[in-house]
Order: C-alpha cells, then sequence, then structure tokens
C-alpha cells in the first residue's frame, strides 16, 4: 500500500517490479477509508468493519469490483 | 469493562502519547494483569486483527495504524512523531488521533518526497495516488507484505 506521483510512475513501478497493475485511488478516496477504518480506534467500543461493511463503504467511495470486495475469489 | 478492551486502549492510548508502542510489563502494570494474562490477551487482539505481533508474542509490530518499527511513512501530530504501516495507515493515524497532522512519505517509483497537511477533514487538495496491488479478499494473509 504505497503512495505514488502520477498513474504513469505507478505504470512503471508495475512493469519494472513484475507487479499486477490495479486501480489507483485518490487520496480523498483514502481519507474516507482511514476515517472508517481508524476513525474510532482509540475509544473502546471501536470495532474493524465487516465484510459486508467492507463492501458498502468502498461501493460508496466509488471503489468497485472485485478487488475490493474483502469475500470474492478471484484472486485464487 | 473486559480485560481485552483494557489492554487493546492501553496500547493504543499509550502508543498515541508517545509514538510507539509500550512493551508488554507497561501494559500489565497499568491494566493491573500479571504479564501472562496480557500476553494471552495480545494473542486474542492479534486474532482479532487489532495488533500484529513479533514471534515472542509480547512485542507489537503493529497496532493498526501505528507501526511499531521504522518505515517510509513518518507522521507528526501535536509535536509527537509516529511510523504508519502503510499509505493508507499514514491518513489512518489522524484519522485515529482526530487531530492536524503532516504526513512525510515518498513517491514509490520516482522517490519524490512526499509532504501532505492532513486537517481534521482530511489532506489538502494533492494529485497524490495511492496503489495497492493485493486485493482486499488477501489482505490478512499477510499483513506485513500488503
Amino acid at each position: 500500500m504505497l503512495f505514488f506521483r502520477s498513474e504513469e510512475l505507478i505504470d512503471q513501478w508495475c512493469s519494472s517490479k513484475g507487479r499486477p497493475r490495479r486501480p489507483s485511488v485518490r487520496l480523498d478516496q483514502l481519507w474516507q477509508m482511514a476515517v472508517t477504518w481508524y476513525g474510532t480506534r482509540l475509544r473502546a467500543d471501536s470495532r474493524r468493519p465487516g465484510p459486508g461493511e467492507m463492501r458498502g463503504i468502498f461501493e460508496s467511495i466509488g471503489l468497485h469490483g472485485d478487488f475490493w470486495d474483502p469475500q470474492a475469489d478471484t484472486f485464487g | 469493562m473486559d480485560l481485552d478492551t483494557q489492554v487493546k486502549l492501553v496500547i493504543y492510548w499509550n502508543t498515541a502519547e508517545r509514538g510507539e508502542p509500550p512493551v508488554i510489563g507497561e501494559v500489565a502494570k497499568h491494566v493491573g494483569r500479571p504479564v501472562e494474562q496480557v500476553r494471552e490477551s495480545y494473542g486474542r487482539l492479534a486474532r482479532n486483527r487489532l495488533l500484529v505481533l513479533e514471534p515472542d508474542g509480547e512485542t507489537i509490530r503493529m497496532a493498526p495504524p501505528f507501526s511499531g518499527v521504522p518505515t517510509q511513512h513518518r507522521v507528526t501530530a501535536a509535536g509527537v512523531s509516529y511510523y504508519a504501516n502503510c499509505a493508507w495507515d499514514a491518513l489512518g493515524i489522524p484519522a485515529a488521533l482526530n487531530r492536524p497532522a503532516e504526513v512525510v512519505s515518498r513517491c514509490e517509483q520516482s522517490k519524490e518526497a512526499l509532504r501532505l497537511t492532513v486537517g481534521l477533514d482530511g489532506p489538502e487538495p494533492s494529485s497524490w495516488l495511492f496503489h495497492c496491488e493485493v486485493p482486499a479478499a488477501k489482505w490478512w494473509k499477510d499483513i506485513v507484505f500488503t
């Protein structure tokens, strides 16, 4: 889970490392993920989102497809 | 409050206060239990994915979003410096602390430095991107690699 300056640099990194190119995420979307996962982490009643919630959270910020599905079996 | 919640809060509050996770003896002292009981609690918290432990079962490698070891993702908030486990966690730290922060990291390909100001409502406008090669269904298969 890494930062990149541009789409082209992600392409270069994936190509040079032989790693799969995945969908990129904008930092405003990443902030929504951060708040959802960690916004209550320092509280007694915090908990991690379940698989169904995770799917809903990703879809609500525009991240669709099996890559973001915690129960997908597409990737072996 | 049950022991696991007490242990979790002592770990997270101490880490938030000083930037690195406490050692198990400190946690035991805080909750007033023997170290062995706290070690068992660590195991349950790890199974619930709230901690990642070193093989000794008592050294905290990750209390997500905080890292117990140095990384390339550095976050400073209210004068305290933290290491984040990954790019996601670099924003997760200000989210967890509910404090403005400065994130320092880098582009993994060009090595250009990233310096990002994060307010209570999120990061300043930025064209930087996040990329994760591991699909969501596999994140916890090897969370250190992820």
